[in-house]
């Protein structure tokens, strides 16, 4: 008998298994439309500006409302179930985690992504000659 | 258009920079070819010529990078924003301790500082080494020559495109950008620096990049030892010379990463340790590819077994280092981690630099991979090595997989090359996932750092002593079966698999405690192993008690059961300022907040008062979380926690989010331009009503109590003190608004009733009524001596005497002032007031200052000296007053500022998880430096 036969079997075996597993942890970012199933899903898009956004801790400090248009241009108010997050009004793209329910979708985990430094730097430069 | 000079550049450190730069890439080239040649020649007598050779280009070369470090600092020292990395970096506000953080803030600092310690300790193995110099420097060499080319800062144009190698920083800010500023000669003097992130500005800053580029650093010797004794085809003596380097470095990694973790917990707003972010987990793997070489390399060293994978683990090691680098710098982790450096474009660039090792390092693995022997015999199965290789496997597909989960937006990016259409897959639950799979690594590693150390390698003696082994183990696993059902009382494993991982960690600690006191009895060296097996126990420990048990002192009663379950609504709770909050047993009150200017930050001040069941308090503590400003205070940036410790746990407490009016300068001028005010005549002796609030007018005084009026700064003021009186509630608040004028400024200094949502302010309008235009007085006059009297309607005045050091609001005393107070005293049928009126001789002018009567509105001055009559001059006036009514503007619909958002968490049994990293961690570095002194020093 060959222990490193067996190992290496084991460890295949193992490998195989868990890597058929991770396919069902990860997939695509969904849309609205994706999330209509009810599954908890990970949405792109952006913040629809010229629309209400509600924070209001008096009434409830963990909840933060907005819009949010995905990549099909499909708009859907996000409820978040944080604090209104620093600078939200500046991002550029929105990723939200939570589930559709009643056509409002509930958010639990976002993250933003801000415009660069360097495109700031060249409106600093920008500014400084006005 | 004609060259411009610009004014104030200090052009000489570019063209140092440059020069050192371009010496410092060709010294590490030159040193790495000659090493070569020392290799390549070593059976002659050449060898040590070439080597000698190798050694001076690399000094050259060590030279060369400390002093552009040097230059680059100079400039950011002497803030010389010409220079782009200066400008990035630092500002004229920044504090000096910041200013090493501020140089290893952007790429080309951290690649200098990285640099820098692999200079370091290339000195060291220079002078230590031996014979072993040139092949184990080749690599260093190597590796500091493309690391150099990452700030070469050349431009090759190539067809239309241009390939830009590396970024210098010393280049000039106008050559950086095109802006139209660089038209200006004088541009110097209308830039200031960016600055430091207000992120970064604090000591974690200072003292965790260094650590962990020597950590990063030092994973280059164990590479570098594996590929000389590859190459040299010498798999034996390097094995011993190697060693103390490979803990040394394994300590000082993990040291390096603890230190990440320590700041995101302690001064981050993350609320925890370790998130399995991208960039996380991109240092943790080549951690844990090392610790599995060192276990090797144990057996490599004892046995003669499993060589090839030291060789294995150890070039993985670094090439995984430079990946990490990779992940970090080349934006490709995008909107998938948290932090992460500011895209430069080296992409490419690095890819290279990462595949041109994995490449070299690996054909010559391949190459020389039948040189390499190992005991015909395989290990038997009570053998130690056998389980420390079965160890190092698990440690390595554990690897494997936080690799593959980290690099998925790489893996999407390659496979979107051959399909553009293909859409990236993401982890949805990124933490979740990688609980799920290194629950099991953990359960692992924690059962094969803890039996196997009883075998012993090539399995001698079993026989005899397996009894007693079985029975060591067997009173171990009862022993910790009993402490897992006790701390359980503790905390909750909420699930079968904590369960058991609990278990294997408490087992890990005693079986060690076993190994340590009944075995290893002082022998240092084999003590290091079983206490740094120890710590392991206790992390993981600490990792379920922390990690899964922390709890929340502010719940929010808002919970949406039906959606999500409990734990997903998270832990925030609305604090008012002087209000407490009953939650979980504690009383919260936000007591105050303070303005620390120098550290732009503003501190909190949260009360924390633990109940017992009959409501009793028990404990009683304050925290300070803050919130730190952008550099220019326009807006706030961050927020820090503060924590209270105690031995078994800790209560985090962070401000999670403020009023918006208190978040930015901007917000709160659009707040404040959205309020509407109503204007309002508040007669005296009667009362106001507005919506449900009583207003009444109690006092008009030149003296306001406003908490922000500063008389000194004002040339004169006036406060009103309103009381109003919410019916629909039943309280009353007093309200002191003010007004300031200051030359032809006028300060409006409203007043707010926060929990009624109520702000007034004094109407512009007040001031005709309540300040007399001095040409709107008619004065009479009267001159009379010491002692005497006139008379002024129904008012007589009585000179009372001189003042030689008169002190008035409206007076400031100057050098060479001639000044005198006139003491006069005003009677009335109301009774009599003291009145002190200053004649002036300033510069040969004299000058007036009045007193005033408040009550009886009169002015009086003190207006001329007669010296041959010794009499004195007095003018006195009534004022007339128009109307005593107030003016006043509210606004009954304000948001409130006073509150804040706080989340508080306590996390239990963390402090095992740091002493037990730090048992790791301490461990490996002193089991080296214990194999290094026996080596060189004894």
């Amino acid at each position: 008998m060959n222990k490193n036969i067996i190992i290496a079997l084991l460890l295949i075996a193992a490998g195989i298994t868990v890597f058929f597993n991770i396919s069902k942890d990860v997939s695509t970012y969904a849309t609205f439309d994706d999330a209509m199933s009810g599954q908890r899903v990970k949405i792109v898009g952006q913040l629809a500006k010229n629309k209400p956004m509600i924070y209001e801790p008096e009434h409830n400090p963990d909840a933060f409302s907005f819009y949010m248009t995905d990549s099909e241009n499909v708009e859907k108010q996000v409820i978040l179930l944080q604090p209104k997050p620093q600078d939200f009004e500046m991002s550029e793209q929105i990723v939200v985690t939570g589930k559709m329910d009643n056509d409002i979708f509930t958010a639990t985990d976002i993250l933003m992504k801000c415009p660069s430094k360097y495109k700031d730097e060249e409106i600093a430069i920008k500014e400084a000659v006005n | 258009m004609g060259k411009i000079i610009y004014a104030g550049e200090s052009l000489w450190i570019g063209q140092w920079g440059h020069f050192f730069i371009i010496l410092g890439f060709v010294s590490a080239v030159m040193a790495g070819i000659f090493w070569y040649f020392g290799v390549r020649y070593r059976r002659t007598q050449e060898a040590d010529s070439w080597t000698k050779l190798g050694k001076i280009s690399f000094i050259t070369h060590g030279i060369s990078v400390l002093s552009l470090i040097g230059l680059l600092f100079y400039a950011m020292y002497h803030h010389m924003y010409e220079y782009s990395y200066v400008y990035d970096h630092v500002s004229d506000d920044l504090p000096l301790k910041y200013i090493l953080s501020a140089f290893w803030e952007g790429q080309e600092g951290s690649f200098l500082l990285w640099m820098f310690w692999h200079i370091v300790l290339g000195f060291i193995i220079i002078r230590t080494s031996g014979k072993w110099q040139a092949p184990v420097m080749f690599s260093f060499a190597l590796a500091e020559a493309l690391l150099m080319s990452m700030i070469l800062g050349i431009h090759i144009p190539w067809g239309d495109e241009v390939i830009k190698l590396g970024s210098n920083p010393t280049t000039l800010l106008r050559q950086m950008n095109e802006a139209p500023i660089f038209a200006n000669a004088e541009y110097l003097s209308l830039i200031k620096g960016r600055g430091l992130n207000p992120l970064l500005q604090n000591y974690w800053m200072t003292i965790h990049p260094p650590t962990l580029f020597l950590g990063f650093a030092s994973t280059l010797v164990p590479f570098s030892y594996a590929f000389a004794g590859l190459w040299v085809n010498d798999h034996k003596n390097w094995l011993k010379e190697c060693l103390p380097w490979s803990l040394f470095s394994a300590g000082i990694l993990g040291i390096g990463i603890l230190m990440g973790s320590l700041w995101a917990y302690v001064a981050l707003s993350f609320g925890g340790y370790w998130a399995w972010d991208p960039v996380e987990n991109a240092s943790l793997v080549p951690w844990i590819t090392l610790v599995a070489g060192i276990h090797v390399h144990l057996v490599a060293k004892n046995t003669g077994y499993a060589t090839r994978s030291v060789y294995f683990f150890y070039l993985i090691s670094f090439v995984l280092i430079l990946y990490s680098t990779y992940l970090t710098r080349s934006g490709v982790l995008g909107d998938t981690s948290a932090h992460a450096f500011t895209e430069m474009g080296l992409g490419m660039q690095l890819i290279l630099l990462v595949s041109l090792f994995f490449v070299l390092g690996m054909s010559l693995l391949l190459f020389r991979y039948r040189h390499i022997t190992s005991p015909s015999k395989e290990e038997e199965l009570p053998s130690r090595e056998f389980w420390m290789f079965i160890g190092s496997l698990v440690l390595l597909f554990s690897g494997v997989l936080i690799t593959y989960s980290t690099s998925l937006p790489v893996i999407n990016k390659i496979i979107a090359i051959f399909n553009p259409a293909y859409e990236g897959q993401v982890i949805q639950d990124v933490v979740g996932h990688h609980n799920k799979y290194q629950l099991w690594t953990g359960v692992f590693i924690s059962f094969l750092s803890s039996f196997p150390l009883f075998l012993r390698y090539g399995a001698t003696r079993w026989k005899e002593n397996r009894i007693r082994i079985f029975m060591r183990w067997g009173m171990s696993a009862g022993v910790s079966f009993v402490a897992t059902l006790l701390i359980s009382l503790w905390i909750s494993y909420f699930s079968w698999q904590f369960g058991i991982l609990t278990f294997a960690g408490v087992f890990t600690v005693i079986t060690n405690l076993d190994y340590l006191v009944n075995k290893a009895r002082g022998r240092l060296k084999l003590a290091w192993a079983s206490i740094a097996h120890i710590g392991f126990g206790m992390m993981i420990v600490g990792t379920v008690a922390s990690g899964l048990n922390q709890k929340s002192i502010s719940t929010n009663p808002f919970v949406f059961s039906k959606i999500f379950s409990e734990e997903d609504v998270k832990k925030y709770v609305q604090l008012i300022k002087g209000k407490t909050l009953f939650s979980e047993g504690y009383l919260i009150t936000y007591v105050s907040d303070t303005l620390i200017e120098d550290a732009r930050e503003r501190r909190y001040t949260i009360q924390f008062e633990k109940l017992n069941d009959s409501m009793q308090v028990i404990e009683k503590f304050q925290l300070h979380p803050n919130a730190v400003y952008a550099n220019d205070f326009s807006k706030v940036a961050a927020f820090n926690p503060d924590t209270k410790h105690y031995l078994h746990k800790d209560i985090f407490t962070c401000v999670v989010g403020l009023p918006p009016a208190l978040q930015s300068n901007e917000n709160a001028k659009a707040i404040e331009d959205s309020l509407k005010f109503t204007s309002h005549i508040l007669p005296f002796n009667d009362t106001l009503l507005v919506d449900s609030f009583v207003f009444t007018l109690e006092n008009v005084s030149y003296e306001p109590e406003h908490p922000e009026f500063q008389r000194h700064s004002h040339d004169a003021g006036l406060g009103a003190r309103i009381k109003v009186q919410d019916k629909s509630q039943d309280t009353t608040y007093y309200l002191e608004p003010a007004l300031g004028i200051e030359g032809a400024l006028l300060y409006n200094y409203p007043a707010t009733a926060e929990s009624a949502g109520i702000k007034v302010k004094l109407a512009e309008s007040v001031l005709e009524d309540f300040f007399v235009a001095e040409d709107s007085l008619k004065y009479e006059e009267f001159s009379i001596k010491n002692g005497e009297n006139f008379t002024f309607g129904k008012y007589r005045v009585v000179l009372k005497g001189f003042n030689r050091a008169p002190e008035h609001p409206n007076y400031q005393a100057k050098d060479k002032d001639i000044a005198i107070g006139a003491i006069l005293e005003l009677q009335s049928e109301n009774g009599t007031e003291a009145l002190e009126p200053i004649y002036v001789i300033r510069d040969n002018m004299p000058m007036s200052i009045k007193a005033y009567s408040g009550s009886e509105k009169i002015h009086l001055r003190f207006s001329n000296i007669l010296p041959d009559t010794e009499e004195f001059t007095f003018k006195i006036a009534k004022e007339e007053r128009r109307k005593a009514d107030l003016a006043i503007d509210i606004c009954t619909d304000v948001p409130r500022t006073d509150y804040l958002i706080l989340q508080a968490t306590i996390f239990p049994g963390i402090n095992l998880f740091w002493l037990g990293c730090l048992l790791m961690m301490g461990a490996l570095i002193l089991a080296g430096w214990d194999r290094y002194k026996t080596k060189y020093v004894a």
